[in-house]
């Protein structure tokens, strides 16, 4: 890359530093920094969705946008190409732009024909005549291909429109790289279809505001978004859905976008409801030197289904009222964090630390279990996360403790119940077609214990003596009975 | 001058008061306004718990919501829901939220208390002030959602809950079946502020929590004595044998 006045001087992409030192001794130059450039160009990806709802990232230096129904807002495809323009120029980003039918035929106008103040529109269906005289390196196409189509004396597009495919093939040695040439002049003139993958998903629903003056503080982003939710949700309504998620984009008039998203356990689109989610959360927009669009999108939408309220609570079917446990959950997580409310799953694992697993709450509480797992009295009432290990005296090597130390107090054992022996699932442990085997946990032996002061204990003994294992047995608490 | 003047003038207006706290055991827990079960020493928590999901089995039907926050979890452990179902009488739904800080765990309760969504909150915090229990007060008299904080054995000072109940295990009845293993849990409940009833304030309940029957009952003084089971010769205890 060089500047305009570097160009003027002669001194052009492809040249050596050393030759352009030669030129221009007192040159300045810098190492191209892709990883940055890469990010810029997804910000901006971000930012254009101002324009079009669907973009997608070309190659390290692009942009492509599906124009398809968006240019009439801005009074066809010349004055959205004169809006984005101005838009990028008022950034500060060095552009080309060009209008056409296909992403081959786009790309290849923008990096040829195409200056900053002119732009390229191509009508649709005229890619034939318009890329004639187009360079064939706008076509997509590696360096050697392209060196190869030089030496052949084919220097612009319209020259490859007659030529004899399987000829081209015979010249190029790999049948890859002339399939990629037909491929690519194929895209370009529509022949073949190319699919374009936005770089982000659009979303189903989404409502926008432009805001005539920029807004320059949280009180106008806040009644913006207000009535942007009133509008989503009166779209969601007629299309009797609700969204798991939404999120809201703030869009900078210098080019930057900030986002917030909030989450439903369950499919919603009360406005007063989302407006709470918003809330903890629109602290976060910046809004620089103004925000001038903003738009609020409705993420995994689903059917919603709505029932009439039970006119008291004791005539209610059911005693629990899931709409307003989901409500609760949201605002909860909305400020706590997702993941904060949780239910607790029972899973179908003898050993007891494995029995049951917190899952995030996603509005359905876990089903009541048809049996319980053991008889009353014989599971702890607080269970840790992790046994802890802890010196104990036994009279007999397999039999309860007599005396041990937890939590660095001595505690005599006056009651023991047990032992209640508990396997590890062997079946969990079999070595897995690729090979990998886990170890077998050993088996426990857990007993209850209480100590002279009352408390009760869930203890046991990992491993029996002689178990072939190597160290002898240890022990541990696993939790606490009531 | 007539009642139905001072009302059409707006000078005398009914009013709701709230429901008084019931002045008989286990006065409200679980039922309406804010509890505070404490330990009586450190690691009396399982006590505590045992004691706040057998009182409060007279609430209401419906959610239970469990607060607590993360550094009492990893030092106290967790209820799983096998205890949980076993003791509080059947299957009760429960939602659990997890956070880091006393405050946050606050605030969740209080988001529950007024969203109405849940029948019974239970709260495990570091501490709660006169401020936040006086909160708490007023948003669950207003709208009939019980609060239990289970506090550490730490805590005294005034706060604004109806009761404050300190908990103690106390040995085991004794195993008709088994002399040498544990039997039916008891606990000391002490109730050592009560609203209602500020001159029972010091009272102690012995109680006895039957796992068949799921029943809570009150034991009798001479009972509630250690159970000392027959020593064995040594004085130690006969062990059985494993298997």
């Amino acid at each position: 890359m060089a500047n305009p006045p570097a160009q003027a001087a002669g001194i052009h992409a492809g040249l050596s530093l050393a030759d352009a030192r030669a030129t221009l001794p007192d040159i300045l130059s810098e190492e191209i920094d892709r990883d940055a450039d890469a990010k810029a160009l997804t910000a901006l990806a971000a930012w254009m969705v101002r324009f079009s709802p669907l973009v997608a990232l070309d190659g390290q230096d692009g942009l492509i946008l599906e124009t398809t129904g968006c240019d009439h807002l801005f009074g066809g495809e010349a004055g959205l190409a004169a809006a984005l323009s101005a838009r990028l120029a008022a950034a500060g980003y060095g552009h080309a732009i060009a209008v056409a039918g296909t992403p081959g035929a786009a790309h290849a106008l923008a990096r040829t024909e195409a200056t900053q103040a002119v732009p390229v529109i191509l009508p649709m269906g005229n890619e034939r005549m318009g890329l004639k005289e187009v360079p064939v390196r706008g076509l997509r196409l590696t360096d050697t291909a392209l060196t190869l189509l030089r030496r052949f004396g084919l220097t612009r597009i319209g020259q490859l429109y007659g030529i004899d495919r399987k000829a081209l093939a015979r010249r190029f040695h790999s049948r890859e790289a002339a399939e990629m040439v037909c491929l690519r002049l194929d895209q370009a003139l529509g022949a073949r279809a190319e699919p374009f993958a936005p770089f982000r998903v659009p979303p189903d629903h989404a409502a926008r505001l432009p805001c005539p003056e920029p807004l320059a503080d949280t009180a106008g982003v806040t009644e913006g978004l207000a009535r942007l939710t009133e509008e989503l949700c009166r779209t969601l309504s007629g299309h009797g859905l609700g969204a798991h998620g939404f999120a809201f984009h703030a869009f900078r008039s210098d080019g930057e976008v900030s986002t917030i998203r909030v989450n439903a356990a369950r499919p919603v689109r009360t406005p007063a409801h989302i407006l709470r989610l918003f809330r903890e959360k629109i602290d976060r927009i910046d809004p620089g030197f103004g925000i001038d669009l903003l738009l609020l999108e409705a993420l995994r939408t689903a059917p919603m289904e709505t029932g009439s309220r039970p006119l008291a609570g004791d005539i209610a079917p059911v005693e629990v009222d899931e709409a307003a446990l989901a409500a609760l959950a949201d605002r909860i997580n909305a400020r706590l964090g997702d993941g904060a409310v949780s239910v607790i799953q029972p899973l179908a694992h003898h050993p007891p630390d494995a029995a049951e697993a917190r899952q995030p709450f996603a509005g359905q509480l876990p089903d009541s279990p048809t049996a319980p797992v053991s008889l009353p009295g014989l599971r702890p009432l607080r269970m840790f996360n992790h046994p802890e290990r802890v010196d104990v005296i036994a009279e007999v090597p397999d039999g309860p403790p007599l005396r041990f130390v937890w939590r660095r107090v001595v505690r005599r054992v006056v009651r023991a119940d047990g032992p209640e022996r508990i396997a590890p699932e062997w079946w969990t442990f079999l070595p897995t077609a690729d090979g990998i085997s886990r170890i077998l946990p050993r088996t426990r032996d857990y007993y209850r214990i209480e100590d002279a002061d009352g408390r009760r204990y869930w203890v046991f003994r990992e491993g029996l003596y002689h178990d072939g294992r190597g160290s002898p047995p240890e022990w541990f608490v696993q939790g606490l009975f009531a | 001058m007539s009642i139905a003047t001072l009302k059409a003038r707006g000078l005398l207006r009914t009013v709701q008061a709230a429901p008084s706290q019931p002045i008989a055991f286990p006065f409200g827990l679980g039922e309406r306004g804010v509890h505070e079960v404490a330990e009586a020493a450190y690691g009396d928590r399982a006590a505590a718990t045992g004691f706040v999901l057998t009182a409060a089995q007279r609430g209401r039907k419906g959610v239970w919501l469990w607060v607590c926050q993360a550094g009492i979890a990893r030092d106290l452990g967790h209820v799983p829901e096998a205890a949980l179902r076993e003791m509080s009488g059947g299957h009760r739904p429960r939602l659990s939220i997890h956070t880091r800080h006393g405050a946050d765990a606050l605030w969740a309760v209080e988001e529950a208390v007024v969203s109405g969504a849940v029948a019974h909150v239970v709260a495990e915090v570091e501490a709660a002030d006169f401020t936040a229990t006086r909160r708490l007060t007023l948003a669950s008299e207003k709208h009939g959602v019980p609060v239990t904080l289970l506090l550490p054995y730490a805590c005294d000072g005034a706060t604004a809950a109806a009761t404050r109940w300190r908990l103690a295990p106390r040995p085991s009845a004794p195993n008709p079946h088994d002399p040498h293993a544990p039997g039916y849990p008891r606990f000391r409940a002490v109730l050592e502020r009560c609203r209602a009833a500020p001159d029972l304030a010091g009272r102690t309940y012995d109680l006895e929590w039957n796992d068949e029957t799921l029943s809570l009952g009150l034991v009798s003084g001479m009972a509630a004595g250690p159970a000392a089971p027959r020593p064995a010769a040594g004085g130690g205890i006969v062990h059985r044998k494993a298997g």
